[in-house]
């Protein structure tokens, strides 16, 4: 018999919980956080026509991160809570 | 026979059968690269960490993104499994803390599309006493150390950071230097200053330098001795990179094997003037683009000029490879100026604070 080890990261960070999904969108401001890559402008264009048309959004504010491959800048951020919701991902 | 106040190991434990065993509970659990592992055993892991005078609760530091704690004990597991012995640890260790500074962006450069590896590049004593070889194969099964060390690194993060292919890592192609990318530079037999002295590392000290770089490409030129001619066909495949792959200036590294290091060491080239010519030479027009079927991104800045080096510090300059043959390599960065390499000294604190925020 041998006696081994986990190699995994057993200690997990705090960490934070998703805020509560909205029952509508009528009438909700939507951020978009893009990565900036040239895929993400038609994806979102089509995404900000359907949120408007469809669902009813009054407002779909649109950012871009300054590095496609970090987290969003703190001014991004900062503006979240101003937001009912947010679509961020990865466009390519 | 443990001692008293030995600090005991954490992690979870598994009893397992043998050591057919042991390969079938860590494949089957994701926790391996694909290759065999060294069942990683209590002794072993307090070997490694005795070696580094480590405890095993020691942070080894916290990956800035995903504010993952790296600990000292986890890491020893992870540098077992891929064969190392505990002389190889405090290597691994070094390399960690250098991959968790800011400036390396470990999260970007380990989950992208674009598929780099983290080139290590020993310098200094540590090299001889772990018998790490700069000459022949350097890029590739040169010697057990760097085969391990380089292999440790790719197994703590698949199981460290979850950098597993389709997990955190969405690389779309990769390359070889994925299982171990580690060379160790030919100090002995250069007249030039090793790679950690130019970046800023005291001498005779030992130290490693992270880079998130693509594959190497081998460039050949065995008729001329005349340095330019050699360092413009090192420059010629950056222009190729620029061209190909990506135009943004970063870290660009080049290994110079001894037969055309002599050529230009003879010359009395140091690795400032190499740096300072190939700065020089290795740039591009982005109209350039429109010649390899990306006409479409060249828009009106085609008079646009880019270098593949945003200063001659970028570049990282290494003597190593076997003493025949005129080749060299060139090893681009992963995107650009977005990750800089970073040199650390083993056994010194790279960054004794927390990342702030």
């Amino acid at each position: 018999m041998i006696r081994v080890l986990d190699p995994t990261n057993e200690m997990k960070t705090a960490g934070a919980a998703a805020a509560p999904r909205p029952a509508s969108l009528v009438g909700k401001t939507v951020g978009f956080i893009s990565n900036g890559k040239e895929g993400t402008k038609g994806y979102f264009a089509h995404l900000d026509r359907l949120l408007r048309e469809e669902f009813g959004v009054a407002d779909v504010v649109w950012r871009t991160k300054s590095n496609f491959s970090a987290p969003a800048d703190k001014h991004i951020v900062d503006e979240i809570s101003r937001w009912h919701a947010v679509v961020t991902g990865v466009g390519d | 026979m443990q001692l008293p106040n030995k600090p005991a190991l954490t992690s979870k434990i598994y009893d397992v059968d043998g050591f057919a065993a042991a390969q079938e509970l860590y494949h089957s659990n994701g926790w391996t690269d694909g290759l065999p592992v060294v069942p990683p055993t209590e002794d072993a892991i307090e070997a490694c960490l005795e070696w580094a005078l480590m405890p095993p609760d020691q942070l080894i530091g916290i990956e800035p993104v995903r504010e993952q704690p790296i600990t000292a004990e986890k890491l020893a597991i992870n540098a077992v499994m891929a064969g190392c012995l505990p002389m190889h640890f405090p290597v691994v260790a070094t390399a960690w803390a250098a991959m968790m500074q800011e400036e390396f962006l470990l999260h970007g450069t380990t989950s992208s599309t674009g598929g780099c590896a983290v080139l290590v590049i020993i310098n200094g004593p540590v090299r001889l006493e772990i018998g790490a070889n700069g000459t022949f194969n350097a890029l590739a099964n040169s010697d057990r150390a760097t085969a391990v060390i380089g292999r440790a690194l790719r197994l703590s993060l698949i199981n460290l950071m979850d950098v597993r292919p389709g997990g955190i890592d969405r690389t779309t192609l990769g390359h070889p230097g994925k299982f171990s990318y580690c060379i160790a530079e030919d100090e002995e037999d250069t007249t030039w200053q090793p790679l950690a002295q130019m970046r800023g590392i005291p001498e005779h000290t030992s130290a490693v330098t992270v880079m998130a770089a693509m594959a190497p490409r081998q460039i050949m030129n065995e008729w001329t001795t005349d340095p330019k001619e050699i360092l413009e066909t090192f420059a010629a495949e950056m222009r190729a990179n620029q061209r190909h792959y990506s135009i943004y200036g970063g870290n660009y590294a080049i290994v110079i094997p001894k037969q055309l290091r002599e050529h230009i060491q003879g010359a009395g080239w140091t690795k400032r003037d190499i740096a300072e010519f190939v700065y020089e030479r290795a740039r591009i027009r982005r109209a350039e683009w429109g010649d390899v079927g990306k006409g479409a991104v060249v828009r009106d800045r085609g008079d646009s000029v880019y270098t593949a080096l945003d200063s001659p510090d970028h570049l990282l300059v290494v003597a190593a490879g076997g003493p025949a043959g005129g080749f060299g390599a060139v090893i681009p960065p992963w995107m650009g100026h977005k990750t800089k390499a970073v040199t650390a000294a083993i056994g010194a604190c790279v960054d004794c604070e927390p990342p702030k925020g």
